[in-house]
């Protein structure tokens, strides 16, 4: 009798445990059925995204959030965000337990993008874009586009721009920002003999570092050359590019760039930049608002021309990159990619007026407080004669890895140009 | 009850509850590294199987950098061991002997290990700031200006700028170990040996020492292992670089499992660390029995 009282025992106790796992798993299966009878309760999403406390986007999702829940109470939007670099582990680890996932999230398109959306975790919002269309050029999701599918909504987008304090260019003796290299060297070489240090450039995040040497390669092969490189349809076999990296070398080389850059981040470079510690910063046009607003007398323009033959001063490196995407196992999909329409569309006016990027939707609103270093920016593309995507975000992951390995090379003057193009040639071909 | 206990189904029954809990938290997750890190697989898409190729890429591929990873680990591991250990063990011995403030001395010395590593990275990344970090502030300052480096970005400072704050960090964890050692050796044994004539550190060294070996063991398990699983610290700090002179196989693992999608690589990594970690374990434990 007592053991089959144990025995007994032990079986409710096994029967207990599976029961509490039931009653564990329950809430995520519930909701499955929850969307014919929710009509009237509010419904929450989730969103992930990078517009951090220092994030030059985050006014804009701030205001974009805030006026989207006014006019929708039912609909409550309960977002996260996330460093840039830490952000990019977490959405892919999520995408491997899709439970995880938020609802809307933000992503990068062009290979990163795609990857999510070969495996089907991103869902497809061509339906969604229907009624947004009149306000979306479609162009604007070419590069969120696979397979003649929609798969992300675009926000701003952006180009590599060259900022620069033309207080501290005065000091030197210009007036303007140098618009060819020898100009350029001459400007650099002066505000070094006043002892004011040219450039700054984070070595620690390689992103930074291809804001860099991204442009010299374009204003020395041309974009289309580029373009097709990145695609993986052109070999990086192009003595051209050794000689841009050289250029790229050279000006390190000559001092122009701060050397306590290799040690620091892209938010302590650029705090640099504004204290007026280096007269130039090359980085996204993201950072308009912020250079507009701390850096009394600010120009934007873009890098020279190295080689006239291939290229010109209008090319440019950018284009609609960030985006918001929709999980394909949110509970209710249809509903979280009207709301990502919606909200795209709020993230893109305000963070156009707060200037961290120019407009992937048209604008219907008064833009007559857009601030000056964006309408700058805004006449340098509409001037533009071509545009190539970032390389780290034009390229699948792996390969994306190792060029930004060989361009941290370069920067730390690892390897020459003649290196960067053999070993690329040879990991990339 | 006796009865109960000696039948083996009921045995079984009783602990089904925590081996499930321990194979699917521990078991499971290393089976399922093993399965991966025989395929190649971006993580989200379709997987390839591909045998021991992840395994032999890792051994021969320049590009991935995981045997310049391993010694860096290996470095760190020796560091822990003949100077982070006998650090720690020659601190435990003085407190151990009831000097003033010991308690003080004890919360202080141990204080590192409850502060957050990401406040601690944060705390060095300041140390080392090239510009005004307190390290090349006071070289300046005492004329060494020479001396001043870019200690988190120059490829021959980088890595004894991590370890410094790595091995500080758990000197005070190891302290309080073998200080609790310390403090269970008998004190008749210890009076015993000074009636003989012995000094203090003839006391330590054929009372204490001795006495605490198991602990020493333990330590240097601890020790060992702890740096081939290295990661926080130095993800916060330089996250491998510059130019990889910091990567270690953690790092490394994470950059192939999130930065390049090559989840079955990561896996075969992990796979890796957890074989070195368990070698590593009995190899020591063999050394000790040995010696005994």
């Amino acid at each position: 009798m007592k053991k089959l009282l144990a025995l007994l025992l032990a079986l409710c106790m096994v029967v207990g445990l599976a029961a509490c796992g039931q009653q564990a798993a329950a809430p995520a299966a519930a909701p499955a059925a929850a969307p014919a009878d929710s009509g009237s309760a509010q419904k929450t999403l989730t969103l992930w995204c990078i517009a951090t406390e220092s994030d030059a986007n985050r006014p804009g999702y701030e205001k974009a959030i805030a006026e989207f829940e006014a006019a929708h109470p039912d609909i409550k939007i309960e977002w996260e965000a996330f460093e840039n670099e830490s952000y990019k582990t977490k959405i892919k680890a999520a995408m491997n337990d899709p439970e995880t996932l938020p609802d809307i999230f933000f992503t990068w398109s062009g290979a990163f993008l795609g990857d999510f959306a070969e495996a089907g975790t991103a869902y497809c919002v061509d339906e969604a874009y229907k009624p947004f269309a009149a306000d979306l050029p479609e162009v604007m999701l070419q590069n969120s586009t696979y397979g003649g599918h929609h798969y992300a909504i675009p926000l701003t987008y952006n180009i590599v721009a060259l900022f620069a304090n033309m207080d501290l260019l005065a000091e030197a003796g210009w007036d303007h920002v140098p618009e060819t290299y020898e100009d350029l060297c001459a400007c650099c070489d002066a505000l070094l003999e006043k002892g004011i240090i040219p450039f700054g450039c984070a070595g620690k995040e390689t992103w930074c570092v291809t804001e860099y040497l991204e442009p010299i390669i374009e204003k020395t092969i041309g974009y289309e050359e580029l373009g097709k490189i990145f695609a993986g349809e052109a070999t990086w076999n192009d003595p051209a590019i050794a000689d841009a990296v050289t250029t790229f070398q050279d000006m390190i080389n000559k001092g122009y760039f701060d050397p306590a850059g290799i040690a620091l981040g892209n938010d302590e470079v650029k705090a640099n930049f504004i204290a007026g510690k280096t007269a130039f910063y090359q980085n996204g046009s993201w950072n308009c608002g912020e250079v507009n607003d701390q850096v009394a007398n600010a120009q934007v323009a873009l890098f020279p021309v190295m080689d006239s033959s291939k290229a010109t001063y209008g090319q440019v490196i950018g284009g609609p990159s960030d985006s918001l995407a929709v999980s394909a196992y949110c509970k209710d999909p249809e509903l979280a990619a009207a709301v990502a329409f919606e909200l795209g569309r709020g993230i893109c006016h305000y963070g156009y007026l707060a200037g961290s990027g120019l407009p992937a939707w048209t604008p219907d609103y008064d833009t007559s407080a857009v601030k000056p270093l964006v309408s700058d920016v805004a006449a340098i593309v509409s001037a533009s004669d071509g545009m190539v995507l970032f390389g780290d975000t034009a390229m699948s992951a792996d390969p994306a890895n190792t060029y930004l390995d060989y361009v941290s090379q370069v920067y730390g003057c690892e390897i020459d140009g003649e290196g960067f193009v053999a070993g690329l040639t040879n990991d990339l071909g | 009850m006796k009865k109960l206990y000696s039948n083996k189904l009921h045995i079984l029954i009783f602990l089904l509850p925590a081996l499930i809990l321990f194979c699917g938290v521990l078991i499971a997750p290393i089976g399922a590294s093993v399965y991966y890190s025989f395929f190649k697989w971006n993580g989200i898409g379709a997987k390839t199987f591909i045998g021991l190729a992840n395994y032999k890429e890792l051994f021969t591929s320049n590009a991935i950098g995981f045997l310049k990873a391993l010694r860096n680990s290996l470095l760190l591991a020796g560091l822990s061991v003949f100077l982070q250990l006998p650090l720690a063990l020659a601190l435990a011995l003085t407190l151990g002997k009831k000097i003033k403030g010991e308690r003080l001395f004890l919360s202080v010395y141990f204080m590192p290990v409850l502060i957050s590593t990401v406040v601690i990275g944060q705390l060095w990344l300041k140390i080392y700031n090239p510009d005004y970090g307190i390290l090349n502030v006071f070289l300046r300052a005492i004329g060494r200006s020479d001396w001043t480096r870019i200690w988190l970005g120059d490829k021959k400072a980088a890595l004894g700028a991590v370890f410094v704050p790595t091995l500080w960090q758990y000197v005070g964890y190891h302290m309080l170990l073998l200080y609790a050692g310390v403090k269970s050796v008998p004190s008749e044994l210890r009076e015993a040996a000074m009636l003989d004539g012995a000094s203090d550190s003839q006391v330590n060294r054929y009372i204490v020492l001795p006495y605490i070996k198991p602990i020493i063991r333990i330590s240097v398990i601890f020790a060992v292992t702890g740096s081939l699983k290295s990661f926080d610290l130095i993800y916060v700090l330089t996250n491998g670089g510059p130019l990889h002179a910091t990567e270690v196989p953690s790092t490394l693992m994470i950059s192939m499992l999130f930065l390049r999608n090559r989840y079955g690589m990561g896996s075969t990594i992990a796979v890796l660390l957890i074989l070195l970690c368990f070698g590593f374990a009995l190899l020591i434990s063999a050394i000790f029995k040995e010696e005994d």
